[in-house]
Parts: structure tokens; C-alpha cells; sequence
């Protein structure tokens, strides 16, 4: 590698003397041109090496996890080593900076994953976290019981209050005015709420400098129409209701959902507590589901006139195909979760045309 | 040679200030350490573990911790307090229903002896969204003015959409940090 390093090695190997002399111009200027690029790479490569070299990019699992484990066994042994030398009263002073370090050690495993987060596995992620949590327990256990007692701070006493009380004082500081300014909020963001066996449609038709959230809550047995560009969708506690909406520029975020159908298109979708739901989705990144059982997943079909204009306008035209690449916070293995799965190709919906449906038949 | 070796020669840089970013999934914060950062925030996945990311800010360097929100991993969280010079506590102002919640996991977060010294910033995020309360208005709900009085803290308006507002808010935590550590200089 070092040999490569200079401009002059890398022209004497091209036979530069045999071209015309516009050709030569040229092919000096294109040297010149890959000689700085290698320049900086390697400018680059040694500002990244000094900066992180604890944390290489490995770009494989496993040339990660043996780092990993290796690391993992320094931290394990060197917490020993510090139990050990615990024993010997000579040694007391040294024991403050030995456990500072092995919390510096722990610090660079966090950045060890972090770094390589990007091309590892969700399991390896999570398992990664769980072991560097588990070294940090064992060093605040030797932290405590090999370290004198560290004296509190003047503010630990004056926050030492009994926290029953704290959240009493908390109540009561409230001032009745600003419960309601803040209720007021919560009535005046716009919504269908509460509502049982209806039909409810709503068409947005704003600029896009005004557009704005929606939330859907409280509701059984309802069909939901939105038609129209939203920038935050809110969806909460449905049971047996279809939802059909157009696209969602910023995030969806549904909670309580059970045996519903919901056919949304976002950048991003997150699913809390919801069981035995169909989503029919087009969405950018991995949508996720925490604390889900028996929800399924399958590609958006939604129609209405004007609908593909809206989707690309919104970032959505493009099939992502990430409606099948769910992520489960609630299922730390690498094996399928059994949380979730795909609907089967003869349970799936056709296109749902909805370019009749309008307003006015509200409440029918 | 091992790789704590390796480790103990990386030195503490000068100038360096470590920020932790956290707040409930879905209110803003890899988006905004994105943006901040000038990089592209349309494809964005909730945050799996957290992301680390070293922007030059000023003359200096803030190594910026983005830790998950989702619910699941909300108690890995205390496994990022040691050390940490600035809190930034997102909040998604359109998401009025959470907003207990979010108090509730500030107030938590507030208790952390390790965090007691930390400057803490709070971002009222999605202010684009028509609707979302005003930075006034989460003060309020977040009953930020009954904190320990000994906390150094600051509300800001802000939309990692358009960017507004995330250098103001930015600004006045480096400045808070820098006058209670680099005093001297
Ligand atoms: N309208 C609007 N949307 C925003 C804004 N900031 C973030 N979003 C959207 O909100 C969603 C969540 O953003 P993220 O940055 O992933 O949120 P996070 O806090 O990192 O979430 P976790 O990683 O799960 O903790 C994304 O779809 C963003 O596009 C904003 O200022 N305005
Ligand atoms: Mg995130």
C-alpha cells in the first residue's frame, strides 16, 4: 500500500512518451485528477483511523462479532482484575482510575456498535445492547461495592423529596387555567372521534403550507375515508373499522388497534398495542410494531382520482417494498417474529376505488 | 496490539461536549441531528439502537448521541447518562394525546444523579404541523417551570422539517455548556 502513495510512482507506470500530445495533456490531467483523489482518501482514511480507531467499520457480522467479543472478555477480565486488586489495601488508589477506565472501555463498545449499527442485523443490535448493558451492571456493582461511598451532591439532597409528594406539588402548581388552554388544544386538533357505526370522510384540499395533522380516535365499527396530503396522521384505540387514506407526508402513529383493516402511505409507520389487523401500507423506511400479535402486512391499493400525483409529490410513488420488512422491538431473535406476518396472495384485496365516495354522505 | 490500548490513546479531544438526545419515538431527533448535520432526512427508520454523530459546531466538536424512543428501549437509556454535557429533550408538539407520557419520562430522566449537571434543552418539535401547541404551551404541559432551580434550561420552537429555529436552539446549549466548562478560556 505505502508504494502507492506518491504521483510520480503511479505515472512512470503508464507509457505516457508514445501518445499524441493532446492525449498526454489529457492523461497527465486525469493522473493528476486520481492522484489527489487517492491523496485525500488517504488524508480521509488517517483523520477516520486517529478519530475512531476504536471502532473500526468491519462491514461484516462476523468480523464484528469476534471485536465484539474479544472486547466484551477485556472488559469482563479487567473488572476481575479490579475485584482483585480490591483485596490488597496498597492498591486502594490506583483501584478509582482502573474502574474509570474500564467504563471508558464500555463507552468505546457503545460506539463499537453504534458505528457498525448500519450493516448489522436488528438481532445483532439488540443482543449487542444487551451485552454491553450487562457490563455495565457488573461495573456499577463493583463501582459500589469496591469504591467508598461517594458524598452527594448539594443538589441530590434538595431533589431527595418524597416523589409522592413531588407529584402532588407538580398537581397542584397547575393552575386550573392551563389544564384548559390545554384541553382546549386537544378538542381543537382536528379529528373523528368517539363514534360507533358511521361512515366519515373527510377530504383534505389545502395548500401545502397548511397542512396539518388528523386524528382518528375512539372509534368502533367505522369506515374511514381520507382522501387528500396530511403531515402527521394519529390513530388511536379502533376496533372493527376500515380506514382508507391517502398519503402521509411526515409519520403515522397507531396505538390500540384490534381486528381492523387500515390502508395507509407514509414515510414512516409505527404500531403500538394492536392485534389481528390487516395494513395494507406504502411506506418508506421499515414500518415497526411493538407490543403487536396477529397483524399482517401487505402493498397499498388505494385509488382515487389524483391519488398518484399526491404520492409522488409526497415521496411515496416509488414501490419500497417495505411494507414486508417489519420490524418487531418486541422479538429479539433473528428468526422470523410470530408477531407478524404477510397476507397470503389469495386474501388479498384488489384496488380499493374510492374516487366516489364524497363528503356529504357523512353519518349515514 | 489490543484493542484497549488502542482505546486509552484516544484522549479525550479538546473541546469536545457530549449531548444526549432523547425524548418519546417519534418526536424528531434523528431527524433534526440529520439536518442539522446537512444530510438527506427523507428516508428515516425509527431508531433501532442509536446513532452517534461528531458535527463541528462553532470551534467545537459535539458528539451527539441519538438514542431510540420506542417504549421497549427507553430502559437502555440510563446506559447513555455517564458524562453527558447537554440533554436535548424532543418533544412532537402535534402528539397532544402523549404529552403525559412525555412529562412523566422527562420528570424520570430529571432524577438521574449523572444527569444533574447537564444543560437541558427542549425542543418543541413539528411546529410546521398546523396545530401542534406552541413552545409556550409545553412549558406549560411539561411543567418545565417547576423544575430544580438549579437546572440551566431553555425552551425552542422548532421544525426539523424546515429546519427552523434548530440553530437557535443549538446555540444557546453550546453557549450554557461552554460557560460552566470552558469557563477559563
Ligand atoms: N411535519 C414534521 N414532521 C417531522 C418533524 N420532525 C420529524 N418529523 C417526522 O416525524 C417522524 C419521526 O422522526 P424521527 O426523527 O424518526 O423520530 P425519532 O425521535 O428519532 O424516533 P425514534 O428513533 O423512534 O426515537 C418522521 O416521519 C419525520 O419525518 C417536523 O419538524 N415536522
Ligand atoms: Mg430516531
Amino acid at each position: 500500500m505505502e508504494g502507492e502513495d506518491g504521483s510520480e510512482s503511479q505515472q512512470s507506470r503508464h507509457p505516457a512518451g508514445t501518445l499524441d500530445p493532446a492525449t498526454q495533456k489529457r492523461h497527465a490531467a486525469m493522473i493528476d485528477r486520481l492522484a489527489n483523489l487517492h491523496q485525500s482518501r488517504l488524508q480521509q482514511s488517517a483523520a477516520r483511523s486517529a478519530s475512531s480507531a476504536a471502532s473500526p467499520a468491519f462491514e461484516s457480522v462476523a468480523a464484528f462479532l469476534t471485536r465484539f467479543d474479544e472486547s466484551g472478555r477485556a472488559v469482563e477480565a479487567e473488572i476481575k482484575r479490579c475485584r482483585d486488586l480490591s483485596v490488597d489495601p496498597a492498591s486502594a488508589p490506583s483501584l478509582k482510575p482502573e474502574l474509570e477506565k474500564v467504563a471508558a472501555s464500555i463507552a468505546d463498545l457503545d460506539r463499537l456498535v453504534a458505528e457498525n449499527s448500519y450493516f448489522l442485523p436488528t438481532y445483532e443490535v439488540r443482543s449487542s445492547l444487551k451485552a454491553i448493558s450487562v457490563l455495565k451492571e457488573a461495573l456499577d456493582a463493583a463501582n459500589s461495592e469496591l469504591l467508598p461511598r461517594k458524598k452527594f451532591s448539594f443538589r441530590n439532597k434538595t431533589s431527595k423529596k418524597d416523589p409522592i409528594c413531588l407529584v402532588k406539588e407538580i398537581e397542584e402548581e397547575k393552575g386550573p387555567s392551563s389544564d384548559k388552554r390545554v384541553l382546549a388544544a386537544v378538542r381543537d386538533s382536528p379529528g373523528f372521534r368517539n363514534k360507533e357505526g358511521s361512515i366519515l370522510i373527510k377530504h383534505f384540499r389545502v395548500s401545502e403550507e397548511e397542512e396539518g395533522d388528523f386524528t382518528l380516535s375512539g372509534l368502533n365499527c367505522c369506515e374511514i375515508y381520507l382522501k387528500g396530503r396530511l403531515r402527521a396522521l394519529f390513530i388511536h384505540r379502533l376496533t372493527n373499522c376500515r380506514v382508507y387514506a391517502g398519503p402521509v407526508l411526515g409519520s403515522i402513529l397507531i396505538e390500540e388497534v384490534n381486528d381492523c383493516l387500515l390502508m395507509l402511505a407514509s414515510h414512516q409507520i409505527r404500531i403500538h398495542h394492536a392485534t389481528a389487523t390487516d395494513f395494507y401500507l406504502q411506506v418508506r423506511s421499515r414500518p415497526i410494531i411493538e407490543d403487536c400479535s396477529a397483524v399482517r402486512f401487505a402493498p397499498y391499493r388505494l385509488f382515487y382520482e389524483g391519488i398518484d400525483t399526491e404520492l409522488r409529490d409526497c415521496g411515496l410513488g416509488e414501490e419500497t417494498r417495505n411494507w414486508a420488512n417489519v420490524d418487531d422491538f418486541k422479538w429479539l431473535r433473528a428468526v422470523q417474529s410470530p408477531n407478524w406476518s404477510l397476507i397470503p396472495d389469495e386474501e388479498l384485496l384488489g384496488t380499493v376505488n374510492v374516487s366516489d365516495v364524497k363528503e356529504q354522505c357523512e353519518d349515514k | 496490539m489490543g484493542l484497549l490500548s488502542i482505546i486509552r490513546k484516544i484522549k479525550k479531544k479538546e473541546k469536545e461536549m457530549r449531548i444526549l438526545m432523547v425524548g418519546l419515538d417519534n418526536s424528531g431527533k434523528t431527524t433534526i441531528v440529520l439536518k442539522i448535520n446537512g444530510e438527506d432526512t427523507s428516508v428515516i427508520s425509527p431508531t433501532l439502537g442509536f446513532n452517534i454523530k461528531t458535527i463541528k459546531y462553532q470551534k467545537y466538536s459535539l458528539n451527539i448521541w441519538d438514542v431510540g424512543g420506542q417504549k421497549t428501549i427507553r430502559s437502555y437509556w440510563r446506559n447513555y447518562f455517564e458524562q453527558t454535557d447537554g440533554l436535548v429533550w424532543v418533544v412532537d408538539s402535534s402528539d397532544v394525546r402523549r404529552l403525559d407520557d412525555c412529562r412523566l419520562e422527562l420528570e424520570n430522566l430529571l432524577k438521574e444523579e449523572r444527569l444533574a449537571g447537564a444543560s437541558l434543552l427542549v425542543f418543541a418539535n413539528k411546529q410546521d404541523i398546523q396545530g401542534a401547541l406552541k413552545p409556550e404551551d409545553i412549558v406549560k404541559v411539561l411543567n418545565l417551570d417547576s423544575m430544580d432551580k438549579t437546572r440551566h434550561w431553555q425552551i425552542a420552537g422548532c421544525s426539523a422539517y424546515t429546519g427552523e429555529g434548530l440553530l437557535e436552539g443549538f446555540d444557546w446549549l453550546v453557549q450554557d455548556i461552554a460557560s460552566r466548562i470552558y469557563v477559563l478560556d
